[in-house]
């Protein structure tokens, strides 16, 4: 790290900022699974989520100096994943019943008359 | 960090001691807890309007509102501008309340331009109709988040991340999007339910709710003394596990004292002190040598998380194997086409005896 332009941000300044982009991804992932209808959206926005954890993770650990904040992230991916491939399964599934993505069309959890 | 969250926790505390009295106490007691409350929240409430950080965001909540909704292009101009506003304020705060004061003139540019597009890729994604550009945006937050991965020195995670995001997890979203997409004819345009969000403003007040309280505790005085002082008291500890990770590989050990010395043959012990590390070697010619190491020759980050990962985390790691497997299994069965089976079919996938023979019509045969 001899670039100019990094060496003029402090590594507390670089943590500080990395912090500010992690709660703000978290609030955009959060408010785009409150408020999209597409299931896929959803889905996605839950990923940007995980996102925004593991963008904390690796900053906390760059604080307290230790890669055990990066070892989480690696798990934080295996359960995006695992998750990646039950949820679109999932939503294929209901893709197949219903024909529609929107998520409101679920909102009455009973059998199809 | 404790200290950190008191500002904001203080009515909830008062609240929730209120909620435990005995009931008799607060019959009597009520209108005054519930006013002394009230009133520390309108103190609470006050000293956050002089914040910069709070009008920051309640600034950028209100313009992700417009972007949300389908607009006229003007608003959306507007509210987009004010958006970029309000992140360049914020971040602008925060990285002034890291400063000491002995940093160069030149403003860090790189976090600025990686959490910029991070930004904009994410307010993208959830404002654009379209969902396979939304997925497109997700892959820029991702490679921008690799890239305030690289600048915390976090080089294996940042490729990592690019790779098993942005080259695994999106295709599999892409071709899904494609299975289920419906584009029912040429230019009649996105579905309806992609064009309305739903509740914008209770999800954006809620999410403003929570941006708020994550920042202030990050960015309180407290929060910010508590990490300098980690920062310091951890710098030394963290030295001392990247020279016991070299210490557990031999080969790189030897490669190491190499790399400083090229005569040395062999390597007996490491001995760490404060943040380096003097290595015992045996040279060439057969004669002992002690190596000075200093932090420069620690192994490089891929190597430290992988042996902190096989060393520290087995467990995790066998139990993320299974998670994968059993991942695995529920997309290969909830996936799968569902085929009605008559009583006969299952019979025979059972190994059971037909009630009927092959090319017979169904159900006259009869029972044999």
């Amino acid at each position: 790290m001899n670039h100019p332009a990094i060496l003029a941000a402090s590594d507390a300044q670089i943590v500080n900022g990395a912090l500010l982009v992690s709660a703000l991804l978290f609030t955009c992932g959060l408010i785009g699974f409150l408020s999209r209808r597409n299931m896929i959206i959803m889905f996605l926005c839950t990923e940007l989520m995980f996102q925004a954890a593991a963008l904390a993770m690796i900053a906390f650990g760059k604080v307290h100096h230790d890669v055990s904040g990066q070892v989480f992230v690696i798990f934080i991916l295996t359960v995006a994943a695992a998750e990646a491939a039950l949820a679109l399964g999932l939503v294929v599934l209901l893709y197949r019943r219903r024909e529609t993505l929107d998520s409101e069309a679920w909102s009455e959890l009973r059998e199809a008359a | 960090m404790e200290l950190a969250l008191t500002p904001t926790a203080a009515p909830l505390a008062n609240c929730l001691t209120w909620l435990g009295t005995a009931p008799s106490a607060v019959l009597c007691e009520a209108p005054s807890g519930m006013s002394a409350t009230l009133s520390k929240l309108m103190q609470v409430i006050a000293t956050k309007l002089g914040d910069p950080v709070a009008v920051m965001c309640a600034v950028g909540a209100v313009a992700l509102v417009f972007l949300m909704r389908p607009n006229k292009s003007g608003v959306r101009m507007g509210a987009t501008v004010l958006a970029l506003a309000a992140f360049a304020g914020l971040f602008v705060e925060v990285i002034k309340r890291a400063s000491t004061g002995d940093e160069a003139g030149v403003p860090p540019v790189f976090p600025v331009i990686f959490g910029f597009l991070a930004l904009a890729g994410a307010v993208r994604m959830i404002t654009h109709p379209r969902p396979v550009f939304a997925a497109l945006y997700f892959i820029l937050v991702v490679i921008a988040t690799g890239g305030m991965f690289l600048l915390l020195g976090a080089e294996f995670m940042a490729f990592a991340l690019i790779i098993v995001y942005a080259g695994a997890i999106l295709i599999t979203y892409m071709f899904v999007l494609m299975l289920a997409q419906q584009s029912p004819v040429e230019g009649a345009g996105e579905a309806w339910y992609d064009r309305m969000p739903r509740e914008a403003v209770p999800a954006v007040f809620v999410g403003f709710l929570m941006v708020s309280t994550l920042t202030d505790a990050y960015f309180s005085p407290e929060a910010q003394a508590f990490r300098t002082a980690a920062s310091e008291q951890t710098a030394e500890a963290g030295a001392q596990e990247g020279w016991a990770a070299l210490e557990s590989m031999p080969k790189l050990l030897l490669e190491t004292a190499q790399r400083k010395n090229p005569q040395v043959a062999s390597v007996e012990r490491l001995e760490v002190s404060g943040m380096n590390a003097t290595l015992a070697a045996t040279l060439a010619d057969g004669s002992g040598a002690m190596i000075e190491l200093d932090p420069s020759y620690l192994p490089d980050n891929g190597r430290q998380v992988g042996v902190d990962l096989v060393s520290k985390y087995p467990a995790g790691l066998e139990i993320a194997g299974v998670v994968l497997l059993m991942a695995l299994f529920g997309a290969v069965i909830l996936a799968r086409k569902q085929i009605e089976l008559g009583e006969d079919e299952r019979r025979g996938l059972a190994g059971m005896r037909r009630f009927t023979v092959e090319g017979e019509a169904g159900g006259t045969g009869g029972i044999r």
